[in-house]
């Protein structure tokens, strides 16, 4: 049996799996509504909890990009780990306070949490436009890195084009049936695929080509020392330095924690409890992300001269090298595993936005929002489709410009839950400006830029224009609400972490 | 906010991470501590959340 015929049949079987396990999920959910669909039911525990946002955060850029930029510039990717674990910290605190407060006004969504927050059904619409402009291309990215994979396991025998629609069908499919209570599910199949064959992988390549892992390590040291320290192999004239990677840092750290996605991991918990409990272990998992930029490097070695697109490939060229073809698709179903899953729960966000936020404000559509987020997640998996037929673009630039733009939201939405006297108005403003900002900053070649993330020079004005215009502007009349009904609060409180608080019910 | 952290003061760790990922950064910006400066942090980050759950536990 030739080893294509091999691999795809390990990806075939293991995709099959990835259906059944997302029907058997939803088996005793049949007939639930968009709660159930979107956000679990709110009754996910400490594990589904620890594996789905674990899986959120580790995606098929883990497997391509990141070990494409360890490749070509070394230590700078290591913002991922460095971002993802300030973030995690930061999600102690706010994870509990978005939960409280969407659980208590029964939202399942940032946009509703957004037009709850100013009372304006249009605010949240245009919160699911925005936001759904920012998770578009990274839809696409995924579907791109699935494609990549299914390509590369395959020997070359599937081509690009029929990979990115698999990857398409398949989580269209998978979401649509299976909602967030599925991806929880699935993510149990792939997180321990990807800490089974990182964790093999890391100590096998060093292995197999260097010896060990300090003789790798060592040469590495002697060799390829630029590769180890910031700004790494591109040099000062690549942008990242000390000033990007910190500035990066900050701003993703702060962005994780609204990110659309987070949120509903944040929102499917069981209790506040839960999600503190968790705040503690996920920073764990990025130990893992060590490994796809040190394979990275280790790839200069052995497959010296990738260049462009080809650097994403730099951990795959290892495992097809090293590895029986059964290795190589068990190592394509982690990483695609880690395409669908992120994928999934991308595409049921925009769907449950769109169909809560925007699609309910059509009388007629209002009873039917499970449906229309349902039809939701198909346009939009078929938009992002297209988008990857005609407008690729390469891994990493993408999320970030995805990031960037959704950090614009952090003012109106989080410090609103905090701050009372934050005015629609002022919110606004920001956004506005922000969102300006980075366009104009990234579409002009300007990012970073004095060696600063300018999604955080963005955030910066974004940030002084809605406090300025809520403080000096008109404040908010006709919104009579108390305190308690408006802000988050509650998670601030003594009761909050108090005996009575931690187990809660969904 | 200073409410906050004087009845909570525990929960200055989760600021820790990034003393460990930012503040210090220029002065372990070398080889090879960068790398093994960024594992131990990330490795760290788990414990200063803990110490802030230890904090609201008890």
């Amino acid at each position: 049996m030739s080893p294509a015929v091999v691999a795809v049949s390990v990806f075939g079987v293991s995709m099959v799996l990835t259906v059944v396990l997302g029907l058997l999920a939803v088996r005793r959910e049949a007939g639930g509504g968009l709660d159930a669909w979107s956000v679990g039911g709110r009754s996910l525990g400490p594990v589904f909890i620890w594996v789905l946002m674990a899986g959120e955060g580790y995606t098929s850029f883990s497997y391509l990009g990141a070990a494409g930029w360890g490749y070509n510039y070394g230590a700078p990717v290591l913002y991922v780990v460095a971002y993802m674990s300030c973030g995690y910290a930061v999600g102690y605190v706010v994870g509990p306070m978005l939960w409280g407060y969407a659980r208590k006004h029964g939202l399942v969504s940032l946009s509703d949490i957004a037009a709850h927050r100013y009372r304006r059904p249009w605010l949240g619409a245009a919160v699911a436009v925005l936001a759904t402009v920012f998770l578009l291309p990274y839809v696409q990215l995924q579907i791109t890195g699935m494609g990549v994979v299914v390509s590369t396991i395959s020997y070359g025998t599937i081509g690009l084009d029929l990979a990115y629609f698999l990857a398409f069908a398949v989580t269209t499919a998978f979401v649509v049936v299976s909602g967030l209570r599925g991806s929880a599910w699935v993510s149990v199949l792939k997180d321990s695929l990807v800490i089974l064959t990182l964790g093999f992988l890391v100590v096998y390549v060093p292995l197999h080509y260097f010896g060990g892992f300090g003789e790798f390590f060592g040469r590495l040291v002697d060799e390829k020392s630029e590769w180890l320290s910031l700004p790494g192999h591109g040099g000062e004239t690549s942008g990242y330095g000390v000033g990007w990677f910190a500035s990066t840092t900050v701003l993703n750290s702060l962005t994780v924690v609204i990110f659309p996605t987070t949120v509903a991991g944040y929102l499917g918990a069981r209790d506040a409890d839960t999600l503190r409990r968790n705040a503690v272990w996920l920073p764990a998992y990025n130990v893992l992300l060590f490994v796809p930029m040190l394979l990275g490097t280790a790839a200069l070695f052995v497959v010296p001269g990738l260049v462009g697109a080809e650097s994403n490939l730099a951990l795959f060229e290892l495992v097809t090298d090293s590895l029986p073809a059964w290795g190589v698709g068990l190592v394509g179903v982690a990483a695609a595993l880690s395409s669908i899953v992120p994928m999934a729960v991308f595409m049921l966000v925009i769907g449950t936005m769109w169909g809560r936020s925007v699609l309910s404000l059509a009388p007629r559509l209002r009873h039917r929002e499970k449906g229309a987020a349902q039809l939701v997640v198909v346009v939009a998996g078929t938009l992002a489709l297209a988008m990857t037929y005609t407008a690729p673009n390469t891994l990493v630039r993408l999320s970030l410009i995805s990031y960037e733009g959704m950090a614009q939201l952090l003012p109106l939405v989080l410090l609103g839950l905090v701050w009372r006297r934050m005015t629609l108005r002022g919110g606004v403003c920001g956004l506005g400006v922000g969102v300006a900002v980075v366009c104009v900053l990234v579409f002009s070649g300007h990012d970073p830029l004095w060696g600063v993330n300018a999604g955080l020079l963005a955030l910066v004005a974004n940030l002084a224009v809605a406090v300025s215009v809520s403080l000096l502007g008109p404040p908010e009349t006709g919104d009579d609400r108390r305190d308690e009904d408006v802000l988050a609060l509650e998670e601030f409180t003594d009761a909050a972490v108090g005996p009575a608080a931690s187990p809660g019910r969904g | 906010m200073n409410r906050v952290i004087r009845r909570r003061p525990h929960l200055l760790w989760l600021l820790f991470p990034y003393v460990l990922f930012v503040v210090v950064l220029p002065l372990v910006n070398r080889v090879p501590l960068l790398v093994v400066w960024l594992f131990g942090a990330t490795v760290l980050t788990p414990c200063a959340v803990a110490l802030a759950r230890r904090g609201d536990r008890r």
